[in-house]
């Protein structure tokens, strides 16, 4: 039996903070430990396998922490999985009530609303893409090919589908109960 | 932060918010307001350590608080002028609230 285990595109799979928490506490219960999160990791996640543990892990967004961030944590008795781009990942092991990091709404919120901050820029970004291909489509349709314009479609198409999903996932985002 | 624009920010202010200043009044951490926190409570509440990082940030910023030492990455705060006096109001608006609850209990 193998004692690793990949999956792809985790970070884009559970995009809400606590979709991907719980994923990787199930994973922990059933023996697969994310036991080293690096900057890809959000692309290519790899589990070791291991012994079952209760695990509580803690998903926080921090583009430019200050120097006593990864203190105050580990004070508290978390370990830095990992930091994957901007995302810090921590756990810890626990009996009886699953331990939390953010213990109040408006520190949820803040939370919540740093991730959509950041899944707001990719969404501009592509609902750009998305306008440009439309109006070089209109501009330029007598002038190209039909495989051309199938190619412009096709593009469009993804860029219009990645805008829709990232603005889906910031209204579930900051509509959900649990951030 | 000028007092006008403290108390339209602070007033009137989260649990968690009013117990970390009230915790100031002695120098601590992070894990030490927790602790104080939790004892002041009878264990109702449990600052996180998100939460703590994040409101610490705020009221340092918003100069409330003040880092006065900083031991091995641990940054120790104190509560400063203006946090005090967001307190003491703060306080106030509470006294007012259990007066007028009175009859209630």
């Amino acid at each position: 039996m193998k004692d690793t285990k990949s999956v792809w595109f985790p970070a884009y799979r559970y995009v809400v903070p606590a979709k991907l928490e719980r994923w990787l506490e199930q994973m922990s219960m059933s023996g697969w430990h994310a036991d080293r999160i690096r900057q890809w990791s959000s692309l290519y996640m790899t589990f070791r396998r291991g012994e079952p543990k209760q695990y509580r892990y803690v998903y926080d967004l921090q583009a430019v922490p200050r120097r006593d961030y990864k203190a105050t944590y580990e004070q508290f008795g978390w370990e830095l999985v990992g930091k994957m781009a901007s995302v810090y990942i921590w756990r810890k092991d626990y009996d009886g009530e699953r331990p939390e990091s953010f213990t109040d709404t408006e520190s949820l919120q803040q939370r919540g609303s740093r991730v959509i901050r950041a899944i707001s820029f990719s969404f501009y970004l592509f609902l750009l893409a998305a306008v440009g291909l439309t109006v070089g489509l209109v501009l330029f349709f007598d002038g190209l090919t039909t495989e051309q314009k199938i190619q412009y479609a096709v593009g469009m198409l993804l860029a219009y589908g990645f805008t829709v999903y990232l603005g889906m996932v910031m209204r579930s985002v900051s509509r959900t109960k649990e951030y | 932060m000028d007092l006008e624009k403290a108390i339209k920010r602070y007033i009137p202010m989260s649990e968690t918010m009013f117990y970390i200043l009230l915790s100031l009044q002695t120098p601590n951490h992070g894990y030490g307001i927790m602790q104080h926190v939790k004892e002041k409570t009878n264990g109702r509440i449990t600052l996180g350590a998100g939460t703590i990082y994040q409101s610490l940030g705020k009221l340092d910023g918003d100069r409330l608080i003040e880092a006065v030492k900083e031991e091995d990455r641990k940054k120790i705060y104190q509560i400063g002028e203006l946090g005090m006096r967001i307190l003491k109001i703060e306080a106030e608006r509470i006294a007012e609230l259990y007066h007028n609850s009175e009859g209630l209990r």
